[in-house]
């Protein structure tokens, strides 16, 4: 399918998605949601925006309101706008928060807002908004994004499995240029250049490839190092497809391994097998971290899972947060990048991500490469 | 090739190779000034190019949905030379150089009330309590357990605090911006060259993302701007201000001969982002009409350029590119004539912007401050002209940070 229009998101996956964030704020009696993650503004408004990489600071970036459902959102245009979301309800980019005040200001029944919810904070968000909306308090919105996003509908799977497919075959790119001489930054073009392509221009990752070091764990020397033979090179892929992330990594070895380099790529292979059965709906997330445990494998700084959606989607398994991981349950419908990550002094790492989706007896992968490379 | 318009303008005074660790003690020393200044015991910074100012620590960005959980987190201290940095981000030999090894630790994942409570006990190791703390932004757990960081109600914006450090570039960073500058216009000839009818916008995307890359740099910033432009206003998008529509995004569609192709793209090097944009014409030569819409950006560009020098306030400048344009306003009614450039992609000084008149009229610009240059030409009907152009400010005038033709345009 060749995209040549900016089209906002399919109108029922949009309208499901937002009407569950509604829901959700009628449970939670939030009168008004302000939105600064575009992930999140995504969610509810379905429109695509400029794809910006890094995190930008917290402002009104899209705002739902309960009693009308009506979502306000931050642009001067109107491409790819939904009919659902009328003119009246754009607000235009603005470096004036004078400007942004009058918008919010604008929204029927700013005055009498009683709770108003974001999904960040700043100083001086917080004086804006205790201006716009006087007689609000504000409240966690993030928290209720993420309960919202973190089971995925059937048509959100279809669309991570898109960007999956992507990353894949943009991997696969990269590895096929694999030789001594070349360099991590050259391996890291020309997945960019792959992936672009495809039609597709949005990486969610750009340290794509990365010669592991032998003597530290979760280091390497440089980009512009020349991999040489006998390297364990890790390729970690990230695309974002209609606004969803498509993540996997696999490790290759320069050259046939050595003995040892073959049985550090079993033993992640091993650790995959091994956290991938521990992936059930019920189980607490904090099974991931008892086969890290078990295998005698420390865990890597990075998350050992994180959800794959729109971006930040959860879980986020990490051994630096186990009460949460002891408290987080796995659910049918969620998806997530799963890392098996080990080091070994004088050999290198390997790490294997593969994307799955929890189901009702089990798990499923989402990419069509089994995990072997 | 022609010259670019800079061509003939007065070289720079900057080193041609950047000393980080230098860049970063003056850094250093600006913070710790504001701060005294301010009373502030300790910044506390989330934002991503706020890390990167205040430790030197660069890494390619991600999308901001995974930025928001693996982001590194900063904490600068009133007493301490040097930053802590808490990253769960892969390490590289360069970064050994930034920061001593005490000062780097595992992460810290503010999102979640476990990760915020972890953060608040390592900041009490760090600082006295009662200390007083600045920060750039916060999660609804930081607020939540972190009661000493806001012990005195609404903290003071550490962001604020790194916009008045980042104002004045250092000749390292203005080296380090120049060369983010330099591969950024390697990868736009590599695509220029590709243009052609029947090529989609999304490969010149493509070819863009492997030649940053290939040229050096971190990542890419922005997803690439090819935005064919409607001969009218009112055959593009309904926009809030009736004015035109852009930057629209990139799509598969393929490219028309004599299509005007308004390109905006940009790529960080050494933690700066650049900038760059130019008007291509799909296989064919500009026409005698293009050509004097050119003819006229160029006017409205060197007027403001006459007027440009530390002392000068940004009203002078926006008074000049309308003077110059025949008495409109010859740039995009929703960004601005010229914005700043360094770690984020448009900084302060914003000239023309919606900020309003009253504070162009009041701002001076500054020796050491960084311009995008972003004029427009529209002849509605036929289209128009766009380009920019980047700059140093200095006491007497300005120093081009680059020097790219305007092809497929002749300078004057």
């Amino acid at each position: 399918v060749i995209t040549t229009e900016v089209l906002p998101d399919d109108a029922a996956l949009r309208l499901e998605r937002r009407s569950r964030v509604l829901d959700a704020m009628e449970a939670a009696s939030i009168d008004i949601l302000v939105l600064g993650r575009e992930a999140n503004a995504r969610y509810v408004s379905g429109v695509p925006r400029l794809w910006l990489a890094g995190t930008r600071p917290f402002g009104a970036g899209c705002v739902v309101v309960r009693s009308s459902g009506g979502v306000h959102l931050l642009t001067s245009w109107d491409e790819g706008v939904p009919d659902d979301i009328p003119h009246d309800n754009l607000f235009g980019y603005t470096f004036n928060h004078t400007n942004t005040l009058a918008a919010l200001r604008a929204i029927d029944g700013a005055a009498q807002i009683g709770v108003v919810a974001t999904d960040a904070m700043s100083a001086g968000a917080a004086g804006l908004l205790s201006s716009a909306f006087p007689s609000a308090r504000v409240v966690d919105g993030e928290a209720l994004m993420r309960s919202v996003r973190r089971i995925k509908l059937d048509a959100e799977v279809s669309l991570i499995r898109r960007a999956v497919d992507i990353a894949e075959r943009s991997t696969a790119a990269a590895i096929a240029s694999l030789s001594p001489g070349t360099t991590d930054r050259q391996l890291t073009g020309v997945f960019m250049e792959a992936m672009g392509g495809e039609g597709v221009c949005m990486p969610s990752i750009q340290d794509v490839a990365w010669t592991t070091s032998r003597t530290r764990a979760w280091h390497r020397s440089g980009r512009d190092s020349v991999v040489a033979e006998g390297d364990l090179v890790v390729f970690e892929a990230g695309v974002m497809v209609d606004g969803y992330a498509g993540e996997l990594a696999r490790t290759v070895c320069v050259g046939t391994p050595s003995d040892q380099a073959a049985a550090l790529l079993r033993r992640c292979d091993d650790l995959w097998q091994r956290l991938f059965d521990a992936c059930r709906p019920g189980a607490p997330s904090s099974a991931l971290l008892t086969v890290y445990d078990e295998a005698g494998e420390p865990p890597p700084p990075m998350p050992v899972a994180h959800g794959l959606g729109l971006g930040f989607d959860s879980p986020l398994v990490s051994a630096h947060l186990p009460t949460t991981a002891a408290t987080h349950r796995l659910e049918p419908g969620m998806v997530l990048a799963v890392t098996a990550s080990v080091w070994q002094g004088g050999i290198g790492a390997a790490v294997g991500q593969e994307p799955i989706v929890i189901t009702d007896d089990g798990a499923a992968l989402l990419s069509s490469v089994p995990f072997a490379p | 090739m022609p010259a670019g318009l800079m061509a003939n303008a007065p070289t720079a005074p900057f080193p041609s190779n950047p000393d980080r660790g230098r860049m970063q003690r003056d850094r250093m020393a600006r913070l710790h000034e504001l701060m005294t200044h301010q009373g502030l015991d300790a910044l506390v910074l989330l934002g991503n190019s706020n890390v990167a100012y205040a430790t030197g620590f660069v890494w390619p960005l991600s999308d901001a949905g995974r930025a928001t959980f693996e982001r590194p987190v900063a904490v600068v201290l009133a007493d301490d030379a040097i930053p802590h940095l808490f990253s769960p981000l892969r390490t590289d030999d360069r970064f050994d150089m930034c920061l001593p090894g005490d000062h780097v630790h595992g992460p810290v994942f503010l999102e979640f009330d476990e990760g915020a409570e972890h953060f608040v006990d390592i900041l009490a190791g760090l600082l006295p309590s009662g200390s007083t703390i600045a920060l750039d932004e916060w999660t609804h757990p930081m607020w939540r357990v972190g009661s000493s960081l806001f012990s005195n109600g609404v903290p003071t914006n550490a962001g604020q605090v790194i916009g008045q450090a980042k104002l004045i570039k250092s000749p390292d960073e203005v080296a380090f911006l120049r060369e983010g500058l330099r591969i950024t216009e390697v990868a736009a000839a590599e695509v220029h060259r590709r243009i052609a009818p029947g090529v989609r916008q999304s490969d010149l995307s493509a070819v863009f993302l492997g030649a940053i890359f290939d040229a050096g740099a971190e990542a890419n910033v922005m997803d690439p701007i090819w935005q064919v432009m409607p001969s009218r206003v009112g055959d593009g998008p309904w926009t809030t201000t009736g004015d035109i529509a852009c930057p629209l995004l990139t799509t598969e569609r393929p490219l028309d001969k004599g299509d005007v192709l308004w390109v905006d793209v940009s790529a960080t090097y050494g933690g700066f982002h650049s900038d760059f944009g130019r008007t291509w014409i799909v296989g064919r030569e500009p026409d005698a009409r293009q050509r004097a819409q050119f003819t006229r950006w160029q006017e409205i560009l060197r007027a403001v350029l006459d007027v440009t020098r530390a002392g000068a306030t940004n009203a002078d400048l926006t008074a000049a590119a309308r003077e110059a344009s025949g008495g409109g306003t010859p740039w995009l009614p929703h960004f601005y004539l010229g914005h700043g450039l360094g770690i984020d992609s448009a900084e302060m000084p914003f000239v023309g912007s919606d900020i309003g008149q009253a504070f162009d009229e009041s701002y001076q610009l500054q020796a050491g401050m960084t311009l995008v240059l972003e004029p427009i030409v529209w002849e509605d009907g036929a289209c128009g002209y766009r380009a920019e152009e980047v700059l140093l400010v200095t006491d007497d005038g300005w120093v081009p940070l680059t020097d790219y033709p305007y092809d497929p345009f002749s300078a004057l």
